[in-house]
């Protein structure tokens, strides 16, 4: 008779109990799936909800790899009858999925040439010796070059510069301190704050525009884009500095010494090499084809171009540039893109968003403040739990059918999106210093919460006043 | 023989590289020993792999080599590898990365041939699985945590036995604890508490309990061929019968200066799931070392 030795138990156990939220949303899907559609919803639509909550547990709860994600939403979708295998492939590539894999591999060009260290003098004579004014100039060009080239590229690079700081200023590289704590987040919120500045600074921004696009809503521009979200960048970072200061005020107000290490370390690193210089000139190049070009040609096909420029120069080879690319992220995003799109063709996004504004309307009894709430404080919090481009990407077709100006709700969400202060898997660059072993999770509540909730009122600020003159 | 030992850091780890080093030399082990650092969610792996690469041009270390440097230290101050290998001194570049994300320092060893430092990062538990799969461990030994279900999922899904060092204190006078009666496991664990005592040299209190009022006769033979054993190794010991419930009474003579030795449960691993099991409920109230041997 056929029977399972303990051994086999033990492996089925552990398999179970490890893969319980997999199993828990298969059961979910069977459920829902056998249940009646809810009123006004298409069944198509009921269909696309079901893989939504499926993928949203999976995601949260990382029971299975994220590449195993994207492909079972591919599946669902076909599996289901929602659309035909090329349908399917059609929808699952697009120009924002473009634009995710072109930066990610970007961000390894540019920071396999070492500019770090560059960046660390340029950074330390600008600020000077002071504590405060290093934590400034920390935010402030944080901000700032991730608004460009993304927050994955510059937590990569300023990271060291950092940590070179802390070990430099007589502290073990792992041990926590104020110190350490303030100068981590000064980096992880600074990119965090500034990936909302450009349409390259994250690739929800260029899910959002492909969003605007794709469904005939409006064509927003690099410019456009900028002019909408730069204004709050700016108002956020001194208050972000000065909030992290008074969380973590450090012993040490001045450090004179660790920055003459700094210094020292990296004059011995002599000038710059050329391939720096060819790769800085590269960049800056594909920064005006996204300024100039990008509503002709696409933010992803010039991110692509500004691969090609980096492989045909010889500046990184690709054997580097596919080791250390998340294909898994790029992935998820295309099967994302490709279920929020299913979200508005089948008539699921318009749904939620009609039966969302509908319950909220109680609560809140003003359908601005409902608005708000939904694409400001919701999106915030969920990508908190999730990732800020699933956020978008899910929630990106729900927030554009819920009425109003949908450049203003669409732009809100994504901006609303880098609010990932809250947690360690919020964003790349909270897990990277996290990484660190110096940020427990209880230091992202401490300043994060602040930082949240005065991001949420400049936001609503911003986009009530200023945004409709932009119009 | 084959032992692992699990360390976190330096602050918290003492005790258990301390226990664990002693239990090693008690059975002339082959000894790793191996710090799981956090897991890295899918999203960032390849941002913190990237950033790992940058800080090494710094000269930066990435977190867990603070851990295994320390670990050597520790071995070389009490003479635990060879003499050549603590003049080399430890060097990062010197960690062989075995499989994917999995860095090894091989060493040699002064009492067993091979001692390694590992450095590996995910969830505790798979890693230490996963560890103990490719390495064929016959004792990990890991030091007591507070988080729950921990003590559950060592005893259900490690495949070798389970050290856990609750409160260690190297100065103190540990008596082992042999909890006896007559399950399949009991013998193992004399046999294992036997050298472990021969280690630490205070004895053996060897423990049977019963529910009822009564001893069965398998339970009084499972003693005297315990206490047998024991005087055959000339280890002084004392056999104590004891009524009541299993798990509290060995916890109550226990108390914080025995070191807790006993059998793994034999019921079927769907059972212990659901029910839990005697050993299962002494690790997790014990507040002294225990290991349940499998």
């Amino acid at each position: 008779m056929f029977s399972f030795s303990n051994r086999s138990l033990t492996d089925i156990l552990f398999w179970v109990t490890r893969k319980k939220w997999l199993i828990t949303s298969f059961g979910l899907c069977f459920l829902f799936f056998y249940l009646p559609s809810p009123e006004g919803l298409s069944s198509s639509g009921h269909r696309t909800l079901i893989i939504v909550i499926v993928a949203l547990i999976l995601i949260i709860s990382e029971t299975i790899p994220l590449p195993a994600v994207a492909i079972l939403i591919l599946i669902m979708q076909v599996v289901l009858g929602l659309d035909t295998a090329d349908g399917v492939a059609s929808s699952f590539m697009s120009d924002a999925v473009f634009f995710i894999m072109g930066s990610l591999m970007m961000a390894v060009a540019i920071v396999y040439q070492g500019l770090d260290k560059r960046l660390a003098i340029a950074i330390v004579n600008i600020t000077g010796n002071k504590t405060s004014r290093i934590v400034i100039g920390f935010v402030a060009v944080s901000a700032f070059l991730s608004s460009f080239i993304g927050e994955h590229t510059v937590s990569a690079m300023m990271l060291p510069v950092a940590l070179a700081i802390i070990r430099n200023s007589g502290r073990q590289v792992n041990q926590s301190s104020n110190l350490s704590t303030l100068l981590l987040f000064s980096i992880a919120y600074g990119c965090a704050m500034g990936s909302i500045g450009t349409p390259s600074g994250g690739g929800r921004n260029a899910i959002m525009i492909g969003y605007l696009s794709e469904f005939g809503l409006a064509n927003i521009s690099y410019v456009d884009w900028m002019k909408h979200t730069y204004p709050i960048l700016i108002i956020e970072i001194p208050l972000a500095a000065l909030i992290l200061w008074f969380t973590f005020t450090p012993k040490q107000k001045n450090l004179d010494s660790a920055i003459r290490k700094i210094k020292v370390e990296v004059a011995n690193e002599g000038k710059l090499t050329d391939n720096q210089w060819i790769s800085i000139f590269i960049f800056l190049f594909i920064f005006f084809c996204w300024v100039f070009l990008s509503p002709l040609l696409g933010l992803g096909i010039i991110a692509l171009f500004g691969i090609f420029l980096y492989l045909s120069f010889g500046l990184i080879d690709w054997k580097e540039i596919s080791g250390s690319t998340n294909w898994g992220v790029i992935l998820l995003f295309g099967a994302a893109i490709s279920l929020g799109i299913q979200m508005k063709e089948t008539g699921a996004a318009l749904w939620v968003a009609e039966t969302a504004i509908s319950s909220l309307e109680y609560i809140f009894k003003d359908l601005f403040i409902v608005r708000w709430f939904i694409s400001v404080f919701f999106t915030g919090l969920l990508t908190n739990l999730l990732s800020n481009a699933a956020t978008v990407a899910v929630l990106g077709p729900i927030v554009l059918d819920m009425g109003g100006n949908p450049i203003i709700m669409g732009i809100a969400t994504s901006v609303a999106s880098s609010f990932s202060y809250l947690t360690i898997v919020a964003s790349p660059t909270c897990m990277i210093i996290h990484s660190t072993g110096i940020i427990s999770s209880k230091d992202y509540l401490k300043a994060g919460w602040k930082l949240f909730l005065i991001s949420n009122i400049i936001l609503i600020l911003v986009s009530y006043f200023y945004w409709p003159l932009l119009a | 023989m084959k032992i692992l030992i699990a360390v976190s850091s330096k602050e918290y780890s003492k005790s258990t590289l301390n226990m664990g080093m002693q239990v090693a030399k008690a059975f002339n082990a082959s000894t790793t020993i191996v710090d799981v650092g956090e897991k890295i969610n899918d999203f960032s792996l390849k941002d913190v792999s990237l950033v790992r690469e940058r800080m090494e041009s710094w000269d930066i270390d990435r977190p867990g080599i603070d851990v295994l440097k320390w670990a050597f230290n520790y071995l070389s101050e009490n003479k635990f590898i060879e003499l050549n290998s603590i003049e080399a001194g430890f060097s990062k570049n010197t960690l062989v990365e075995t499989s994917r994300g999995r860095l090894e320092v091989f060493l040699k060893g002064t009492f067993c041939d091979n001692v390694s430092l590992i450095l590996r990062n995910g969830d505790i538990i798979s890693e230490l699985r996963d560890e103990v799969e490719v390495g064929d461990y016959d004792v990990t030994i890991i030091g007591g945590s507070k988080k729950g279900g921990m003590a559950h999922d060592l005893v259900q899904y490690i495949n070798s036995s389970i050290l856990v060092v609750n409160q260690f204190d190297l100065n103190k006078g540990y008596r082992v604890l042999l909890a006896v009666d007559d399950s399949i496991g009991t013998w193992k664990a004399v046999q294992y508490g036997a050298r472990v005592a021969q280690s630490l040299g205070n004895g053996v209190d060897i423990i049977t309990v019963s529910k009822t009022n009564s001893f069965r006769k398998g339970y009084k033979n499972a003693s005297k061929k315990s206490s047998k054993f024991l005087r055959r190794l000339k280890i002084d010991h004392k056999c104590h019968f004891k009524n009541g419930e299993p798990a509290e009474t060995i916890l109550q003579f226990a108390n914080d200066n025995h070191i807790i030795i006993m059998g793994n449960s034999t019921k079927s691993p769907i059972l212990k799931f659901f029910s839990g099991s005697k050993p299962l409920s002494v690790m997790e109230r014990s507040i002294c070392p225990i290991l349940i041997v499998k």
